[in-house]
């Protein structure tokens, strides 16, 4: 089985996320045993912010860093086990609510392909860049 | 206020009922609080601009008090900044720019530079222009920071942040670096330690408010020349421009360095991930835009007998909620912010407070109130910039969407309930 950064690799729809993740230096973080469970934007999901945003973040990893770190929880979760709870604690600190279970909605963001599940962890893919508050 | 707006309402869910439904109808469908009119855009543009040439220097003297002046137990010259922080190219504006996003220039505004060297008067040394306060009022940008310094408790994580032990350490290094050498001060720190570190969180707050300031500036020059080039035209044009504004630099480091003798101590470090939309524009706008304090002024207030909330967060003495007829009182810190405005008021407007009113007799409050309604449309911008970030984009089609997004402005709408604040009256045209 693959690692979460391999899986994410391999589908072609991640090249933002993983540069990102490079930039924040996560790498890292994120090929340890973990295990972690990941929400993982689209480049589309990023490509929908305002212009200058994620350039913004980029330039700036511990702020990066951050936002990343609200799309991942410590522990690997599948579906099932999230939808139970309403609300979980992302590596950032700040809460991260499962707002639906049908569609399956974690904050403002509609996960498109759910469980998808690793050597180190769980990736959920989603529509949106989820952002703390 | 209840009646629709037709056409804009959305479909898929009832239309509202609460007090300000037409607002909220607005906002639904990508408008701001203040009404689309082409008297509106003109005053908030106009304002942007008055407003934008004393922010050039508000936010370069924050930073240089932070950072330089520091813990100056007699800082009697901390407002003649040093020409250093006066040429401090502007992180997001210039050719020098490592991320420029807007096109205006690094440098101090002429218009400002043209001002600090005649003021009203005439051409002086900087010490009489200080004492005659023919000047920017800067007690005006150090009351902002004293509101966010004193709400605190405002969303992000600054103020967790001084009151950690990590701060505590930086800051200690920082105290005792400055006073290298005076015993008496290094005396005192030991007696009233807490004193010195709080004195040291007001500078953090100092920083913060300089590098949210920072970033403002350009936006509104930017604005104002969009407007005079006839490429801003709309009201909700102008509020998209500043949410894109705020998303562009949502995620700016927050920081505070301070050099002393040639080395810089990192109090609040970049690497901590404050970001200027969490740690800095949110709290800036509850603490100021919203609640700030109940002033001393031409109005006294009583807090023995409950004219002052007893909870920080029912503060409404903020700009959305100001009663601006009593400008011109001395102490009042809107009041020096509107005399800087008047300094830099573009032709268009000077115009059209003469046909109003008293005319030019009572241009410090019809500017006042165009402040308000320029307010008004940057609080909008931060709302909708929330519900981009937070809920659920305008033209979803779900209907559950949709009513987060309707609960969400009608939890706004609700802190405008109070009969102090301004927004009834901005709906139309004769509030001057």
């Amino acid at each position: 089985m693959a690692t979460i950064l391999e899986t994410a690799a391999g589908a072609g729809v991640f090249s933002t996320l993983l540069a990102a993740v490079d930039a924040a230096g996560l790498r890292g973080a994120l090929e340890s045993p973990g295990p972690f469970t990941v929400f993982a934007p689209v480049d589309d999901a990023f490509a929908a912010l305002p212009p200058g945003t994620v350039q913004t973040l980029v330039d700036n990893p511990p702020q990066l860093a951050r936002i990343l770190k609200y799309h991942v929880l410590s522990g690997a979760y599948d579906k099932a086990e999230l939808v139970a709870q309403a609300e979980w604690s992302s590596l950032e600190g700040a809460p991260l609510p499962i707002r639906r279970s049908e569609p399956f909605e974690v904050k403002n963001a509609t996960v498109v392909t759910a469980d998808i599940v690793c050597d180190n962890g769980v990736v959920h893919v989603i529509d949106r860049v989820m952002l703390p508050g | 206020m209840t009646a629709t707006v037709a056409g804009v309402r959305p479909a898929l869910i009832p239309p509202s009922t609460h007090a300000y439904a037409e607002v909220i109808h607005r906002l639904e469908a990508g408008g701001s609080m203040l009404p689309d009119t082409p008297e509106n855009l003109q005053q908030i543009i106009g304002i942007y601009k008055a407003y934008a040439v004393p922010m050039d220097f508000y936010w370069r003297d924050l930073l240089y008090i932070a950072e330089r002046v520091f813990l100056n137990p007699l800082p009697a010259f901390k407002y003649f900044i040093s020409q250093e922080y006066l040429d401090l190219p502007n992180s997001y504006a210039g050719d020098q720019s490592k991320l420029r996003i807007w096109r205006g220039g690094e440098k101090a505004h002429p218009e400002l530079l043209e001002f600090m060297a005649k003021g009203e008067t005439r051409a002086m040394p900087k010490l009489l222009h200080h004492l005659w306060h023919d000047r920017v009022n800067m007690e005006f940008a150090e009351a902002c920071m004293q509101a966010m310094f004193w709400h605190q408790g405002m969303g992000g994580r600054f103020n967790d942040y001084i009151a950690s032990d990590a701060y505590r350490a930086n800051a200690d290094r920082a105290i005792k670096a400055y006073f290298k050498g005076n015993l008496v001060m290094l005396g005192l720190y030991k007696l009233f330690p807490e004193m010195f570190l709080e004195q040291v969180r007001q500078l953090s707050y100092t920083a913060n408010l300089g590098l949210f300031w920072e970033v403002m500036a350009p936006v509104f020059f930017e604005m104002s020349d969009l407007y005079d080039e006839g490429k801003m035209t709309s009201v909700p044009q102008a509020m998209d421009f500043l949410v894109n504004g705020i998303f562009a630099v949502a995620g700016r480091p927050i920081y505070h360095h301070v050099f002393i003798g040639g080395e810089c101590i990192e109090i609040i470090p970049k690497g901590e991930g404050f970001t200027w939309l969490y740690e800095a524009a949110l709290p800036y706008v509850e603490a100021v835009f919203y609640r700030t304090s109940p002033f001393r002024g031409t109005k006294s207030y009583n807090a023995q007998a409950q004219q002052v909330p007893a909870d920080q967060a029912d503060f409404h003495y903020g700009i959305l909620y100001a009663d601006v007829f009593p400008v011109g009182s001395a102490g009042i810190p809107p009041t020096l912010l509107m005399q800087d405005m008047l300094h830099f008021l573009p032709p268009y407007l000077q115009e059209l407070y003469k046909h109003h009113r008293r005319g030019e007799e009572d241009q410090l409050i019809q500017l006042g109130i165009t402040f308000q309604r320029s307010m008004y449309n940057v609080t909008s911008a931060v709302i909708q910039a929330l519900r981009c970030a937070l809920l659920y984009p305008l033209d979803d089609t779900d209907p559950e969407h949709l009513m987060a997004n309707r609960r969400f402005f009608e939890a706004q709408m609700d802190r405008f309930l109070r009969p102090e604040a301004r927004l009834s009256d901005i709906q139309t045209q004769d509030y001057r």
